[in-house]
C-alpha cells in the first residue's frame, strides 16, 4: 500500500519527463537543408522548392548557386524561363522580396547592369565612385557570362552586355573627365 | 451596323496605336552632344592638320632619304669623315626645318583642338553627367532594344593611331555630320571618343611645343659638330606616326562566341 503511494507519483514524474524529452526532441530537429541531387534542372527545382518551404529559407543563396550548376550541366534558352518562374514563385511564397527576385534574375539573365542602379546624377555620384562601379560591373559581368552564356546559351546577349560594360567604361571616363574639368 | 461597328473599332485602334507609339517616342530622351559649334571645331582642326601634314611631307621624306644615303655610306661609326659630317649637317638642318614647320603650325592646331575639346567637354557635362543617372546613361547605350544583335555599324571603340592625323579628324567630322540617323546610343560612345582623343592630343601639343625649343637650341648647338643624335631619330619617328599613322595600332575586334542563339524569352522579371 505504502510502496503503491510512493511508484504512483514517481511514475507521473517519469512520464512528464519523457514527455518533455519528446517534445524538446521534435523542436531541435533542423531541416537537413541538402544540396538538390538531381541532374534534372525542373526536378532540381522541385526538390529545393520543399526544401525552402520546410525552413531552408536562409540557404536561398546556396540553392541557388546550385541550380546554376545543375543548369550549366544542361543549358538550353528554356533554362531562362525555368529561373524566372522559380524567382517569381520565390516572391509569391515570400522567400524574396520582388527587388530581389528581379536583382537575381537580370544580374545573371539580362543585358543590362544592376550594378548601374542610382538616383542621382553620374557627376554627383557615379563619377566619385566610378572604380567601385567598374569594379561591380566586371563581377556583374562573370554572373552574365554563367547565366547567359553557359546556362542559357544567349551568345548574342553576353557579348552585347560585354560591349555595354565596354562602352560604359568608355563614356564613364569622359563624362568624369568633363565632370571634374568645372571644378 | 455591324460592319460600321468594325470599321470604328478598327479607326480606335489604329488611332491609340498612333499615340502610343507617339507618347513613347516623346518620352525617349534625346541628347545633344553634337550642337553646329562641335561639328565646324571639327571641321576647321582637320583642315590644320592635313595642312600641318602637307608642309611636314616634304621635309620628313627628305629626312627618310639623307638618313638611308648616311646608313648606305656607312657613317655609322665613322663620324669622323668629312663626307659624313656633311651629310649629318644636311639632316640636321632638315631636323630644324622640320623643327621649324611644327613651331609654326602647333597653335593653330592647338587652337582648335583645344576648342572642339572644351565644346564637346561642356556637352558631355551637362548632357550625360548632370542629366542623367547611370541607370539612364545604360539605356540610352543600349537604345531601345536591349536584345538587339550588335550592329556592325557602331562606332569603333578608341585606337585609332594606325591613321593620319587629318583622315582621323575628316572621320570624325564625317561621323557627326552624318549623326542624324544613327541612335543617341552611338553618339555617346563617339562624342566620348572624340573628347578623350582630344585630350590626349592637346597634351601632347603642349608638350611637343615645349620641346620644340629645347630640341632646336640642341640642334643648332649639334650643327658646329656635324652629329646625329638618337634623339632625333626618335623625334622624327614620333612625329611620323603621330601625322601619318602606323600599322601596328590597329585595333582589333573580337568576334561572337560560337554557339546557337534564342532569346525570345522574356521574363516578367526583366528591367
Amino acid at each position: 500500500m505504502n510502496s503503491n503511494a510512493i511508484r504512483k507519483p514517481l511514475l507521473v514524474v517519469a512520464g512528464l519527463i519523457a514527455t518533455a524529452f519528446f517534445i524538446a526532441s521534435c523542436a531541435s530537429t533542423a531541416p537537413s537543408c541538402a544540396a538538390p541531387q538531381s541532374k534534372n534542372l525542373s526536378s532540381a527545382i522541385s526538390t529545393t522548392q520543399s526544401s525552402l518551404l520546410e525552413g531552408c529559407h536562409a540557404h536561398f543563396d546556396r540553392y541557388y548557386d546550385d541550380l546554376m550548376t545543375i543548369a550549366e550541366g544542361d543549358p538550353k534558352p528554356e533554362n531562362k524561363r525555368e529561373f524566372s518562374q522559380f524567382l517569381v514563385w520565390s516572391a509569391d511564397k515570400g522567400l524574396l522580396s520582388n527587388r530581389q527576385a528581379e536583382d537575381y534574375y537580370n544580374r545573371f539573365f539580362n543585358v543590362k547592369f544592376m550594378s548601374l542602379k542610382g538616383d542621382y546624377n553620374n557627376c554627383s555620384h557615379t563619377c566619385p565612385n566610378k572604380q567601385k562601379v567598374l569594379f561591380d560591373m566586371e563581377r556583374e559581368l562573370s554572373e552574365k557570362e554563367r547565366g547567359l552564356l553557359k546556362v542559357s546559351l544567349d551568345n548574342d546577349g553576353y557579348y552585347r552586355a560585354d560591349q555595354l560594360y565596354q562602352e560604359v567604361e568608355l563614356v564613364l571616363e569622359a563624362t568624369c573627365t568633363a565632370c571634374s574639368a568645372s571644378r | 451596323m455591324n460592319t460600321t461597328a468594325r470599321i470604328l473599332i478598327t479607326v480606335l485602334l489604329i488611332t491609340v496605336a498612333t499615340l502610343t507609339t507617339r507618347a513613347t517616342l516623346a518620352n525617349t530622351p534625346t541628347i545633344r552632344l553634337f550642337p553646329t559649334t562641335v561639328v565646324e571645331d571639327l571641321r576647321q582642326t582637320g583642315n590644320v592638320a592635313r595642312d600641318m601634314e602637307t608642309g611636314l611631307q616634304e621635309v620628313i621624306g627628305r629626312l627618310d632619304q639623307q638618313q638611308e644615303l648616311y646608313h648606305e655610306s656607312k657613317c655609322d661609326g665613322a663620324e669622323d669623315d668629312s663626307g659624313c659630317q656633311r651629310l649629318a649637317r644636311q639632316i640636321g638642318a632638315s631636323y630644324l626645318e622640320m623643327l621649324t614647320i611644327m613651331d609654326e603650325r602647333l597653335p593653330d592646331m592647338e587652337h582648335t583642338v583645344n576648342n572642339t575639346r572644351l565644346s564637346l567637354e561642356k556637352s558631355l557635362r551637362n548632357e550625360l553627367g548632370r542629366k542623367m543617372t547611370p541607370w539612364t546613361l545604360q539605356e540610352t547605350l543600349i537604345g531601345s532594344d536591349a536584345n538587339k544583335t550588335v550592329s556592325k555599324s557602331s562606332p569603333t571603340l578608341r585606337g585609332r593611331s594606325g591613321m593620319r592625323l587629318s583622315e582621323r579628324f575628316n572621320q570624325y567630322y564625317q561621323l557627326v555630320a552624318t549623326s542624324g540617323a544613327k541612335g543617341d546610343q552611338s553618339l555617346a560612345v563617339l562624342a566620348s571618343d572624340i573628347y578623350l582623343d582630344m585630350e590626349e592630343t592637346s597634351l601632347l601639343i603642349q608638350r611637343t611645343r615645349q620641346e620644340i625649343a629645347r630640341a632646336t637650341l640642341m640642334e643648332q648647338l649639334n650643327q658646329s659638330f656635324g652629329i646625329i643624335t638618337p634623339e632625333m631619330i626618335e623625334v622624327v619617328g614620333g612625329v611620323k606616326s603621330i601625322l601619318f599613322g602606323d600599322e601596328e595600332g590597329q585595333a582589333l575586334v573580337a568576334g561572337p562566341p560560337p554557339g546557337s542563339v534564342e532569346q525570345a524569352y522574356r521574363s516578367p522579371l526583366e528591367q
